[in-house]
């Protein structure tokens, strides 16, 4: 492996003092003058029609600027058509409300406390209709449509649409071989249904948004907490019918993300600015964001699998249904692949349905539609091992995909390193050591289990550039939004590629004005294809850099050398000039040379799958249910490692997320589809005294495309979680759970200790 | 609505304030004295994004009445850092990675003076106590335990 200076090596986050002091500003440290704020009025049905809303008693409220409900808004660049089936084109329900926590009003408002007071002062008269809340039952030919006027488009396999209306939304399937022939060749044949709920991303930081509408230049300036400020530029130019020269989106530091932030109620809020003219505030409750915002849908796995006796898997039957909620946003497709992308398979058949419910809308979280159907494939896999008696680590590398094997969809995989993973895990203290741990203490049990995951990756094209400044130091923009530390390792990039200390680099992410362009921050992506373009961008500086450098030394451009912002002649080192003074021959009054401005630009290219193996240690205490994850160790090829500080962090966290998954996270809903949980003490999420220390495992195996061949690292780590605890409760009681949360009421159940 | 008075200490600076009686310590200290550094998370004291040391004791600010603090000495995260130099805390916080998004940074490095100040070489199980009541959503908290380990142990 080559010798690097910058990359590599663990390096602090570049924008972490601002976090560290407080001084970073986020969407809702906003306060512009004149600054307006707005409130939403959310139906309490899951379904019900609009009779028709008051807005007057609000009105005419002291301090209140506008109430806008559907009636009102503006003409407003958006198919009423695609309206219906588009969450965020739905800005505030017309006649129907088809979920319960969906916006029919907004107030805007001189503060927050007047937009408040207003919103309860709207009257909505409701007229109730049939809800559909479960994703299964919604799926019957019967059953009550999510929305009367519409059809879910989905009914026929392949077709866009059929006459008969429906709440399936999508469908598709994979098939590879031979299934009845397959399922004849086990030894063993495995039949499973897993179930997974709603979970939330969880960010810190709820939704926010500030609108400028200036109505003198008609420009439209937002800031906001996005993941994709340029997609939601040109989401609120469609909106508002404006040219992209006219709206520009300044992505602020973001309080959390997970895939939850790109584009919601940015829409609205620019709406409600059109109309008042002013700056105008949108930030959501901890409660709305939990209602109402896009959660991780719910879903249910039908499984059958049949194996040899020697641990060869020899079929895969399996039904996947995602429900979506109110509107379509599953991203069942992923899902669906992975569940049939870890084992080599000869024979499968996966069908995937996105169902329509009465529910909240769902959409991205970290690994979109992943996480479960992990948990139902490797629960599955750790049955089918034990009931075979065989080590369900060595099953797994008996038939664990690598370089060439196929995808649902028979594309062949990359160089991948999912074996190296689970050889790692296999190496390691905690599973080394699971036959001598004490099992039974009391009424408590240990137990250990594994399990893997994996996410593909995703691709978008991106551009950046490096300049240099006048005291030789560099600058890098870029236009992506920054949440997993990937400032920091562009600026590691430039600095190996221009051979100068990281301090010297300051990377900005500039807004959609003036940044080139990048995709949203989001499916592992950021470093695998804008870590391309900054590294061709610092490339194309240090060309530039040498070239007048040459000139100015009268040496040949082979000849130089750059280290520590010096460049030199190697056949005279007398010969050197600065950075800084190669700026000033570069940018001063009647300087003879042009400006050193390296640009950088790709296109999409080949994925690069990341695998993450994790192992857990469980004790169960059998009298109470309560699962305590005693040693946790998570393994991941990330290619290579440009931060392994901020790896490492990824890691750690995306594995707290999936032991949150795996043991208390779910959105409970009633019979009436209202969220039970919307606070953050029952919505419970992992705290510090839940977990121990993650022990991280970095893997290299070097993609083929990705700068130094580093790959994705963010969604994988969240991927095996479930099924980890899950296979590790299995081993400390021999009770198998195939619902999460593994809670301690579903434990004692599965013991026969609590009875219906 | 009619207003009551305050006096407040706020990083060693002294406040006379007029605020209306329902408003939150976290809504005056961020609305009214622009410090801007705690964070609402949740509004419900669940998540401590909002934690202030007031009078040496860590508070969530979303659930304390700003009127309830009148005479208190509260600290928020713009305190820590002196003359332009970080607190070991901020600085252990940087170099071990214990900072990602930054929303609950404020807050947790606060929790973390607040143990330290009362126990200065906390065992992990101590450490994860006293942040129980901080989620952090994006580190996993294994990085934000070293880094207060690693704070207690450096020079001070």
């Amino acid at each position: 492996m080559p010798e690097y200076r910058a990359v590599g090596r663990p390096t602090p986050r570049v924008e972490g003092v601002g976090k560290v002091t407080g001084r970073t500003v986020y969407t809702a440290d906003m306060d512009l003058p004149g600054m307006l704020h707005a409130k939403l009025l959310r139906s309490p049905h899951a379904h019900a029609r609009i009779r028709h809303i008051d807005t007057a008693r609000a009105a005419a409220l002291e301090g209140v600027e506008a109430v806008v409900t559907a009636a009102n808004l503006p003409p407003l660049g958006l198919d009423p058509k695609r309206a219906a089936s588009i969450r965020t084109y739905c800005l505030l329900a017309a006649e129907e409300a088809v979920f319960a926590g969906q916006p029919v009003a907004a107030v805007v408002a001189r503060d927050l406390a007047t937009a408040e007071e207003a919103a309860d002062l709207i009257e909505v008269e409701y007229e109730e209709l049939p809800a559909v809340l479960d994703p299964l039952e919604a799926m019957q030919e019967d059953a009550p449509l999510v929305r009367t006027e519409s059809r879910g488009g989905g009914g026929a396999e392949g077709k866009a649409a059929e006459d008969r209306p429906t709440n399936i939304a999508s469908q598709m399937r994979f098939t590879r071989g031979d299934l009845e022939q397959g399922f004849a060749e086990a030894d063993l044949v495995v039949e499973r249904t897993y179930r997974t709920p709603v979970v939330h991303q969880g960010y810190l930081e709820p939704h926010s948004t500030v609108v400028d509408y200036d109505a003198a230049s008609g420009e439209v300036t937002v800031y906001t907490a996005t993941q994709g400020q340029f997609y939601v530029r040109d989401e609120i130019a469609r909106i508002l019918q404006l040219p992209q020269t006219k709206v520009r989106v300044v992505g602020l530091e973001l309080g959390g993300g997970f895939g939850g932030k790109t584009f919601l109620y940015q829409g609205l809020c620019a709406v409600l600015a059109f109309i008042v003219r002013r700056p105008v505030k949108l930030v959501l409750t901890r409660s709305e964001d939990l209602t109402s915002a896009t959660p991780a849908p719910q879903a249910v796995f039908d499984l059958k699998t049949g194996m040899k006796r020697d641990g060869t898997i020899t079929a895969l039957q399996a039904r996947a249904v995602y429900d979506g909620g109110a509107f379509p946003g599953a991203m069942m497709a992923i899902g669906c692949i992975m569940l049939g992308g870890y084992y080599r398979c000869p024979n499968l058949e996966i069908q995937g349905f996105e169902v329509l419910t009465n529910k909240v809308s769902v959409g991205a979280y970290r690994a979109p539609a992943v996480p479960s159907a992990t948990f139902a494939i490797d629960s599955q896999m750790d049955i089918m091992a034990r009931e075979l008696g065989l080590d369900p680590l060595e099953v797994r590398l008996r038939n664990a995909v690598q370089e060439g094997d196929l995808l649902p969809g028979d594309r062949p995989y990359p160089r991948i390193g999912l074996r190296q993973c689970l050889e790692q895990v296999r190496d390691s203290a905690l599973w080394r050591q699971r036959d001598q741990m004490e099992r039974e203490v009391g009424p408590r049990c240990r137990g250990v289990g594994v399990a893997a995951g994996g996410w593909l990756g995703g691709l978008q094209p991106a551009a950046a550039s490096v300049s240099l400044n006048g005291d030789g130091t560099i600058n890098v923009l870029v236009g992506a939004n920054d949440i997993t530390g990937t400032n920091t390792s562009f600026a590691q990039i430039t600095a190996e590629e221009l051979a100068v200390p990281v301090s010297h680099v300051h990377v900005t992410t500039g807004d959609t004005s003036t940044a080139p362009f990048a995709g949203m921050t989001g499916g592992s992506k950021t470093l695998f294809t804008l870590g391309l373009a900054v590294k061709a961008a610092a490339e194309q500086a240090q060309r530039q850099i040498l070239d007048t450098a040459a000139q100015r030394l009268e040496v040949s451009v082979e000849d130089l050398e750059c280290a520590d912002g010096v460049v030199r002649a190697r056949s005279d080192p007398e010969k050197s000039i600065t950075f800084g003074r190669l700026a000033s021959i570069t940018t001063g009054f009647g300087a003879a040379f042009p400006p050193v401005l390296g640009r950088g630009a790709i296109a999409a290219r080949k994925q690069a799958p990341g695998f993450s193996v994790q192992a857990a240690e469980v004790e169960v205490d059998s009298e109470t249910g309560q699962v305590r994850v005693l040693r946790y160790v998570t393994a991941q090829d990330v290619g290579f490692a440009v931060n392994p500080l901020s790896v490492e962090g990824q890691m750690e966290g995306a594995t707290v997320q999936g032991i949150g998954m795996g043991l208390c996270e779910e959105m409970v809903y009633d019979d009436q589809g209202r969220l039970l949980n919307p606070g953050l003490l029952d919505y419970r999420m992992p705290t510090a005294a839940d977990v121990p220390n993650i022990e991280s495992l970095i893997v290299e195996v070097p993609s083929e495309d990705g700068p130094y061949g580093a790959r994705g690292v963010g969604e994988p780590p969240v991927t095996p979680g479930s099924a980890a605890i899950a296979n590790a409760v299995h081993d400390a009681i021999g009770v198998r759970i195939t619902e999460i949360p593994i809670t301690p009421e579903r434990i004692l159940r599965a013991m026969g200790k609590v009875k219906d | 609505m009619s207003k009551l008075s305050l006096s407040l200490r706020v990083n060693g600076e002294p406040y006379e304030l007029e605020v209306e009686p329902h408003r939150t310590l976290l809504e005056v200290v961020r609305d009214d004295l622009r410090l801007a550094g705690a964070k609402e998370g949740c509004g419900t004291g669940d998540c401590g994004a909002c934690s202030m040391i007031v009078d040496g004791r860590l508070v969530t600010s979303c659930l304390l009445l700003a009127v309830e603090a009148d005479g208190a000495d509260v600290v928020t995260i713009e305190g820590l850092a002196r003359d332009g130099k970080l607190h070991p805390i901020q600085q252990a916080f940087l170099d071990q990675g214990a900072v990602q998004c930054g929303f609950c940074t404020p807050g947790m490095i606060l929790a973390a003076k607040c143990l330290l100040d009362q126990n200065p070489h906390p065992s992990e199980e101590e450490v994860r106590h006293a942040i129980a009541g901080n989620l952090c959503r994006c580190t996993g908290y294994t990085k934000i335990v070293q880094a207060i380990a690693a704070a207690a142990e450096g020079p001070a």
